[in-house]
Formats: structure tokens, sequence, C-alpha cells
């Protein structure tokens, strides 16, 4: 009978924590989405959004509306099942990692023993929602797109996986928690610089993003797996693909840039988020600048960089993790 | 702990089932809530579409695929692809299978003795790193052009 008298507090924790974790999740994307435009503009020497509220701070509200009011066009020859699920396979696997990131000692909705093997597997669905969208659209664009996306995305997967390994070796535990609890004295983007490195530029190519947007090349592809998506379709996708990037970004800062740690600050265990926060913004304005600052690379160009550099390169990084580990 | 009344029920029901504990029940309770909620907050933006959106008519040509404004020739599903895809996800098995088993390695790495752990390692990881050069002499990692353009 003791589980019972638990549950109740459990359980109000549970639906503040899902409630938090799905309104920060559409938040994110807004301001994301508002960023991006905002630093693309200034990257070209253009003021960006300005018309909707102060310096155009109101632009992604209007353009949700906007979309939210759109006709959801489904074409005739598309495989209408498929072509409806894939936006939602998109975007219910995206909330589940925030579940088990820590956002600072006590803000972490729930820390699992295997919480960086769950965030893995949960980015891994993305990819099928990929494919399931670029097969189902019954497009040439979109299928192009599927295909580039899926070769891509596996290829990538492999560089993060031993880049996570090699942290894995200094700390012999996958509890997010405990990680950052590792990092108290030492940060391990240190001692670990070439998996920082590695994991950040896997990073990159795992959320399509330029220089690695292979799938979505405007110029070749149209809108890559997306092309016949309209209204909410389309915008599902789009706050799936700003998600993953927060949630890359904040697996790196976990496993490497020290989570919740930074100078002392009254109320540490709870306040540390804003050191998170800072660590995780600075990472996404990194990926927001590389976006605009770098030239697309060559569909194989893409694939054997991650195959012949960063793959052999991060093995041999394990190696040497192994060796110092033990000495 | 005494064991609470609900999952002494389960146990009787089902023979041999595993013990679970309340933290690995919470456990799933909280996935499962965040997977039901991430649905929820994909689904309803849809079910506000259908509210708002225009009620128009559509032209013959309105639901083609999306062609560059040409009519549209034949389905996606029939178009091939270069063998080259295959070939990367052919590798991709075989080392995503073998890095999984790494994960308990890693976790358990303190726990072995030096040399026998460091050894271990290299050999596993030496021959799994042999798929990659044995790809690489293959060719797979070169894109040749397979058709001869005279």
């Amino acid at each position: 009978m003791e589980t019972i008298s638990i549950l109740p507090p459990e359980l109000i924790r549970m639906l503040i924590a899902v409630i938090i974790i799905i309104s920060f999740l559409f938040l994110n994307a807004i301001m994301m989405g508002y960023l991006e435009r905002k630093i693309a503009g200034h990257v070209q020497r253009r003021p960006g959004p300005m018309e909707v509220g102060f310096h155009g701070i109101l632009q992604m509200v209007v353009d949700g509306v906007k979309l939210l009011g759109k006709e959801l066009l489904i074409p005739f020859n598309v495989d209408r099942t498929l072509f409806r699920v894939a936006p939602l396979l998109s975007f219910t696997p995206v909330i589940l990692p925030l579940l088990v990131i820590p956002f600072s000692e006590k803000l972490q909705a729930r820390d699992l023993s295997l919480g960086l093997i769950f965030i893995v597997s949960m980015g891994s669905v993305n990819v099928m929602a990929l494919l399931v969208a670029g097969w189902g659209s019954n497009n040439k664009y979109s299928m192009f797109g599927a295909m580039r996306a899926v070769a891509q995305s596996i290829a990538f997967e492999i560089p993060i996986l031993l880049s996570m390994l090699a942290v894995v070796l200094m700390c012999n535990t996958f509890s997010l928690k405990e990680i950052v609890g590792a990092q108290q004295k030492i940060w391990f983007v240190v001692l670990q610089p070439v998996a920082f490195l590695i994991y950040v530029i896997a990073g990159v190519a795992e959320t399509n993003r330029a220089p690695f947007d292979l799938p979505e090349a405007e110029s070749e592809l149209t809108a890559g797996f997306h092309t016949e998506y309209s209204g909410m379709g389309f915008s599902l996708f789009f706050i799936g693909e700003y998600t993953n990037m927060f949630i890359v970004a904040s697996v790196a800062t976990v496993l490497f840039l020290g989570g919740w740690h930074g100078p002392n600050l009254p109320y540490g265990e709870y306040l540390g988020v804003v050191w998170f926060f800072l660590k995780v913004y600075f990472l996404l304005f990194l990926m927001i600048m590389i976006r605009w600052t770098y030239p697309r690379v060559r569909f194989d160009q893409l694939l054997n960089f991650a195959w012949k550099y960063l793959v052999p390169f991060s093995f041999v990084n394990i190696l040497i993790t192994a060796v110092l580990v033990k000495l | 702990m005494p064991q609470p009344a609900f999952f002494l029920l389960w146990n009787d029901r089902i023979y041999g089932m595993v013990e679970m504990t309340e933290s690995a029940l919470l456990d799933y309770m909280y996935i499962f809530l965040f997977l039901v909620v991430g649905f929820i907050g994909g689904f309803t933006p849809f079910i506000l579409n259908w509210f708002v959106r225009p009620k128009r008519t559509h032209l013959k040509t309105t639901r083609n695929t999306y062609e560059c404004g040409m009519e549209t020739y034949g389905d996606a599903w029939d178009y091939r692809y270069g063998v080259t895809y295959y070939l990367y996800a052919l590798i991709f098995l075989a080392f995503d299978v073998d890095i999984l088993f790494l994960f308990p390695v890693a976790a358990a790495f303190e726990k072995v003795s030096a040399a026998r752990g460091i050894i271990e390692v290299f050999i596993f990881l030496g021959i799994l790193i042999l798929a990659i050069v044995y790809a690489w002499v293959k060719g797979v990692f070169t894109w040749e052009r397979k058709i001869k353009v005279r």
C-alpha cells in the first residue's frame, strides 16, 4: 500500500513537467525561427523581419497563425496513410529526449539510468519520419530528399555514437545527471576536444542543416522530403527540426560543456538552468552562423567525409581514451 | 520493501513475470505520458486547422504532385536509385550493431583490470575498423559514373 500513498505527488509532478516541456518546445521553435531569420538578415547585411512588433519580434507568431489557417492539400496520388502519419511521426518523438535532459541539478523531468541511449534511440525515429514523408509523397523531389536524408543520418550517427562512447568510457554511466556531476572539477571538452569537435560536426549533419542540408537542398530538390506538405504538416516538420537542434545542442552541453556548472549563483541547484541555457543557445547560435556562412557540400563528399575522416578519427580517439583511462 | 497490492496481482496472473520496482514503473509512466502528450501536441493543430481551413473548389490540376509546373509524369515509386546508397546502408548496419556492443563495455570499463580492458578493446575495434578498410579497398567510397557516355 506504500506506492499508492506516494503516487499522487509524483503524478502532479509528472503533469507539471510535461506541460512545461511541451510549452517550452513550441516557445523554442518560435524563438529559433525568429533568431535564424534575424541572424540570416544581419549576415546578409539586411535588417530581417522588421514590420510586426518591435524589430519584428512577433513575426513568428503571425506566421504560426497563418500556417494554422492554411488548407491542407493532399495530392491525389500519394499514399494517404503514410502522408498523414509522417508529420506526427516527426513531431511526437522529439519531445521524449527532453524528458531526460537535466536543465539544472533539480530541474530534470526524470533521470533514467539509460538516459543517453534513450536519447539516441528516440533521435533515430526521426530518420524514419523523413523516409515515410518522402516515400508517401510520391514526388520525385521528396523521394530523392528522403533517400539522401536516410543515407546522411545513418552515416553521421556512427561518429555521434563513438564520440558519446568516449565520454561514457571516462565516467562509466549513461545517466545524464551523473555525467554532468562527473564534470564538477573539469569539463569534458578539455579532456575530449576531438570528441567534442566530431560531435558538433556530426550533430550539425544529423539535424540536416547547412552546410550538410542535402536532403532539402532548395536549388536542386525544391524542398526535399517536405515538398508536398502545406500548412500544419510543414510546420510540424519545422518545429521538429528546431527541437532536434535544441536536443543536439543540449546533449553537447551535458556531455562536454559541463551542463549546469558555472560560477556560483544563489539557489544554485535551480538557477544552474541559466548557465545551461547560455551554453545551449551559444551552440545554437554557432549552428545558425555555420549555416549562413558556408556553402553546401556535394553529396559524395558529405558521405565520404563521415566514413573516411570522422569514423576513423573517432575510433582512434576511443582507443586513446581507453588507454589513458586505465593508466 | 513490502510488495504493493497491484504488483502482486500482475505476478499472480502472468507467471514468472519479473518484479517491477516502483522507480522503474515511474520511468515507464513518464515515458508513456510524454509519448501521449507529444502525440496530442502534434494532433491538436490539425484539428484546429480543420475548423478554420478555407473551403474552396479545386481545379483538375490543383491536386497534382509538384513538378515545376509540368504535368506529373509517372510515379516516383517506379524510379531506381544508385546502388551506392545500398552499400552505405550495409556498412552502417554492420557498424551500428557492433557499436551497440561497445556500450556495455564502456559502462563496465572501470571494473576490469587495465591490461585486459585495453587489449580486448583494441582487438574488438581493430576487427571493426577492418570493415572500413575493406569497404575502402573495394571502392565503395568512390562514386564512379556507372554508365559510360560516349
